[in-house]
């Protein structure tokens, strides 16, 4: 009779424990950064560099082709439908909200989960089943410092700025859409800048922050979660991507709940 | 002068019938033999406090790095030099970049001299011509003798080696071993050095002071 009730506390307290030990890794990892030696600093930095070469510069092209497509799509069927009743003026608000403030970040966001945080998962897995976590830590470095710091920062940094690419390319390429359907490029402007406010833009910085976040601590988490078995690793990838899509798409929900 | 390396009543897994103590003198090479199943291979994780044994503790300088603070820990182990088992490389560096690794991040040191060292390391590794490759890309002996360079790199007076000469031939693991001493001085090796393995190859039985085997736990010397 009590048995489905225990199962399920036990499930509860085993997810409660584990967005715990979450919540902790996420605080060691910010905290991390004001024990980083000087000379730490230099060599975690080539190591954010490459997060961000590998995360943010790699990923353009199909940022690109991803928003100026969907843009394109989306506007240009605006643009035709919204012209049959003489209200092209809503594809500003179609725009902004629709694409900029949300489409965007939440695209990118997966985007990025789907391609870095499986990779740094899989990557920080592997430190850890070959030995190389216990190696740094047995000769006085932590791995907080060296592995995972720089992939927290370069995650951060390479979603806002390509949810900022996502968003411009997004606009040239309704622009595009609304000019082969004979609307002038100046109106499409001015349409949609007026519907950009202020709150938009804030709401796109603090989301492209949050997600960076996610996607910075989950795979780290993670991948450094696993003991000392191969198979592990595929699971580890496999749990970094999937907990970090739930999380982007419940951090969304939140701003618009919020919002 | 106290014993740089000592373990106090361990025990090494949860069913062992048996604890031991055992002190490692300054300037000596000592080795413990023993099954793949006995623990062994975690005694050198034990001192680094790298993971907690059933019972007992380890001081290594006198100090037990496990009661430490976790930055004094980090700090106190770049004092001891360390080659786990199976070497530890970062499979993303060059085998110069690995050595090179704990310099860069753990010493103030201008980059010149670093080079400086590094160059010196690689020589006495016999590395400077494979130092390019990476770990996946250079043979199991290289890999070997770019771990142990980098568990050198702050020139340690103590050196602890876990399997480092498992499918080595006589010669590597007699160059290795030499690296790993440092050079002899009117006491013995300038460094002292603690072997963890489950067997020695015969040319080093001469070369290491003192040898136990462990049984079920207990020490037993072998010289």
């Amino acid at each position: 009779m009590t048995a489905p009730i225990s199962t399920a506390g036990r499930a509860v307290t085993r997810w409660l424990s584990q967005l715990g030990a979450l919540a902790r890794f996420f605080g060691n990892t910010v905290f991390a950064w004001r024990s980083l030696p000087g000379a730490g600093r230099r060599v975690a930095g080539r190591v954010f560099v490459n997060q961000i070469w590998f995360t943010a510069v790699q990923a353009i092209p199909l940022v690109i082709v991803l928003a100026g497509i969907l843009s394109f799509l989306l506007i240009n069927q605006a643009v035709r439908e919204l012209g049959r009743i003489n209200s092209t003026e809503l594809i500003g608000t179609l725009m902004v909200v629709a694409i900029v403030r949300e489409l965007g970040p939440l695209l990118t966001a997966l985007i990025v989960a789907g391609r870095s945080g499986t990779a740094i998962a899989a990557e920080l897995a592997t430190n850890q089943v070959m030995g190389e976590v216990e190696a740094l830590e047995g000769m006085g470095i932590d791995p907080l410092h060296y592995l995972v710091l720089p992939r927290f920062g370069g995650a951060i940094v390479s979603v806002f700025g390509l949810i900022i690419l996502f968003d411009l390319v997004a606009i040239l390429a309704g622009l595009v859409a609304a000019s082969a359907n004979d609307m002038n490029s100046l109106r499409y402007f001015e349409i949609v800048l007026r519907s950009l406010t202020l709150r938009d833009t804030w709401l796109t910085v603090g989301k492209g922050l949050v997600f960076g976040v996610i996607i910075g601590t989950v795979p780290s988490f993670h991948g450094l979660g696993v003991r000392r078995a191969a198979t592990e690793v595929p699971i580890a990838a496999s749990r970094a991507v999937v907990t970090s899509t739930v999380g982007i798409f419940l951090v969304s929900a939140l701003f618009v709940a919020l919002g | 002068m106290i014993a740089p390396l000592i373990f106090e009543d361990l025990q090494l897994a949860a069913a062992a019938p048996h604890r031991f103590s055992l002190e490692v003198p300054a300037h000596r090479t000592l080795a413990i033999v023993g099954e793949e199943d006995s623990g062994l291979e975690a005694l050198g994780a034990y001192a680094l406090a790298l993971s907690s044994p059933p019972h007992g503790r380890v001081l290594v300088y006198g100090e037990e790095i496990a009661t430490m603070a976790r930055r004094a820990a980090l700090a106190f182990r770049r004092r001891v030099g360390y080659l786990p088992a199976g070497d530890g490389l970062l499979q993303n560096l060059s085998l110069r970049d690995n050595v090179g690794l704990p310099l860069r991040f753990g010493s103030d040191l201008p980059d010149r001299d670093i080079d400086g060292r590094l160059q010196v390391m690689l020589a006495a590794a016999r590395l400077s011509r494979a130092a390019h490759l990476r770990p996946a890309r250079a043979n199991e002996e290289l890999r070997r003798r770019a771990a142990l360079a980098r568990a050198l790199a702050f020139d340690p007076q103590l050196v602890l080696l876990d399997r480092p000469f498992d499918g080595l031939t006589n010669r590597a693991a007699a160059e290795l071993l030499a690296l790993a001493r440092g050079g002899e001085s009117a006491e013995g090796s300038r460094r002292t050095v603690f072997i963890t393995g489950q067997d020695l190859p015969g040319i080093l039985l001469n070369r290491i002071e003192s040898r136990y085997r462990l049984v079920d736990g207990a020490l037993e010397r072998e010289d």
